[in-house]
């Protein structure tokens, strides 16, 4: 365990010499206030609206939650498909272009010293980015009253995505020594996951429901609507630790076979 | 301390290294000699257990590097062909990352660092990111991060390859250094024959991956004999071609 932190330890301050920590916490930043911005005036625009036609029942039932944060947090879960192969696309490509991968591999570390170290080092920076997250619905509590459970589970939907997307992006670093393929790659990866809840929903499977209900299954996006919609329920948590699960198993096996070559 | 045991490894069809079998024991320093693409980083990459061999063994002080990797891995200090440096590092963080990943316990570390530091003159350049320094300084940082842990065992894979004279000079003397301590093994690979005249006490030559040759430096060298021709006979001769030393010598 110790040498896990030693390895994530030396990738954090790695990563926070390159400007590429900075890049990606300055954009991820910038969008998350765009967002939110954007969320805010059409929220009081249709506020506005709903008053001049007299609608009560639907102000009765429009709240900060469904018509700003949940939507804001929805656009921010897709931000995180370019935002997070940007922090893990070196972390084992740039050993291979370093050559510091013969260091680490004839070291007494172990594969999985390197790569729950490098994980945890991606992973830490995720959280970063949750609670930066935060800090926006964070300020509606000033002004209202949100619902904090609510609230909560879309930021958690948010993190877990993070740290699902992250083990994406490892796997897709580990089978490329250039950074520039190993975020395409994961970039790629992350898309297909994205788009496969869109297409399960048009049908385009025909009639085969299983199917459907299977790509459904794999979609991301899927799993975090039910989390953003405050709806924290085992399946949905576990669907994020069986990809962290699976991608680590296979960054594992891509490290090794460096050897098998 | 080191010891290959039918040592191959096979690319496809290509075999790169051909059933090579030495030992090397405390307290010498062997050149491992070969033209390019003699097999020489092949051979060191399956003593230090990067390469799983296709055929063979290879033992680190009695330890077989794959059946016991992790006490195998601890008594190496191992300089590839490539240093293995991060740009963004300054040498003294760099020394403790490698000081930490090798296991030297915390307390051990500092006075391990200072060691490392000074035996390959690294003082002025100590708090300077390793990118910003010069192909000799850098290269002296990977021996440093090889050294820094006291492994009983180095293998240095060309390790002044691109140095200017005064720097290899420098490096030379180090190495002699490191060997003549009692208890040591070293190998170092090269392809130039000075270096390994200066520094060896025995040499392995190697070609097209096979061992051509193994012996005292004293013997080869012996009654005035130059290294060089041994050299260009063992590398011109076709490795298919049957062992005849004394045609070879007919028509010297
Ligand atoms: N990964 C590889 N795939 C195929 N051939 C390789 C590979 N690595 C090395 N070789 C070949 O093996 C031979 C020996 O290489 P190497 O051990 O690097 O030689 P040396 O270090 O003596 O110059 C060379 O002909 C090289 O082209
Ligand atoms: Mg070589």
């Amino acid at each position: 365990m110790k040498r896990v932190y030693t390895v994530a330890a030396r990738e954090l301050s790695s990563l926070f010499v390159s400007p590429v920590a900075y890049v990606v916490l300055t954009l991820y930043t910038l969008l998350a206030g765009f967002f939110f911005l954007l969320g805010v005036v059409s929220f009081v625009e249709t506020l506005r609206q709903a008053q001049a036609y007299q609608a009560f029942d639907f102000l009765q039932q429009m709240n900060l939650n469904d018509a700003l944060i949940t939507p804001f947090l929805g656009s921010m879960s897709v931000v995180l498909i370019f935002v997070v192969p940007g922090i893990t696309m070196g972390l084992f490509s740039s050993e291979k272009a370093n050559g510091t991968d013969e260091l680490l591999l004839t070291s007494p570390l172990t594969v999985w010293d390197i790569v729950l170290g490098k994980y945890l080092a991606a992973a830490v920076f995720v959280l970063l980015l949750g609670v930066l997250l935060a800090f926006f619905p964070g300020m509606l509590f000033l002004y209202g009253d949100p619902e904090v459970g609510k609230t909560a589970a879309g930021v958690l939907g948010i993190v877990l995505t993070g740290l699902a997307y992250a083990g994406i992006g490892c796997f897709a670093s580990s089978v490329t020594r250039s950074q520039m393929i190993a975020f395409i790659f994961a970039f790629v990866i992350l898309l297909m996951l994205l788009i496969m809840g869109a297409v399960a929903e048009l049908g385009a499977m025909g009639n085969a429901a299983w199917l459907e209900g299977f790509l459904g299954y794999l979609s991301v996006g899927e799993h975090f609507e039910n989390l953003a919609l405050g709806l924290v329920d085992t399946v949905d948590v576990s669907y994020f630790f069986v990809v962290i699960a699976i991608s680590l198993l296979l960054t594992k096996a891509a490290v090794e076979s460096v050897r098998w070559r | 301390m080191i010891e290959a045991r039918g040592l191959s490894k096979r690319y496809g069809d290509f075999v790169a290294v051909d059933d090579v079998t030495f030992k090397v024991g405390s307290g010498e320093v062997v050149g491992f000699l070969g033209p390019n693409g003699a097999g020489k980083t092949t051979t060191m990459r399956m003593l230090t257990g990067f390469l799983p061999p296709t055929d063979g063994t290879a033992l680190i002080a009695g330890h077989d590097v794959f059946g016991e990797a992790q006490a195998a891995r601890r008594a190496v200090g191992y300089l590839p062909e490539t240093p293995p440096l991060y740009p963004e590092m300054d040498v003294q963080g760099y020394l403790k990352y490698v000081a930490t990943i090798q296991d030297v316990p915390r307390s051990e570390r500092a006075p391990a660092i200072d060691r490392a530091v000074e035996r390959c003159g690294l003082g002025e350049v100590r708090r300077r990111l390793i990118g910003a320094l010069s192909k000799g300084f850098r290269q002296r940082v990977g021996l440093a991060g090889a050294i820094v842990h006291t492994p009983p065992v180095l293998i240095l894979d060309e390790p002044t390859v691109g140095l200017d004279p005064i720097q290899i000079q420098e490096i030379r003397s180090l190495i002699k250094e490191l060997g003549g301590v009692g208890d040591h093994a070293v190998i170092l690979s090269t392809h130039i024959l000075a270096e390994v005249e200066a520094i060896c006490d025995r040499v392995i030559l190697i070609h097209r991956g096979r061992k051509v040759e193994d012996a005292p430096l004293a013997d080869l060298t012996a009654g005035g004999r130059k290294l060089e021709e041994l050299f260009a006979r063992e590398t011109s001769r076709d490795v298919a071609a049957p062992e005849a030393p004394a045609q070879a010598e007919g028509s010297a």
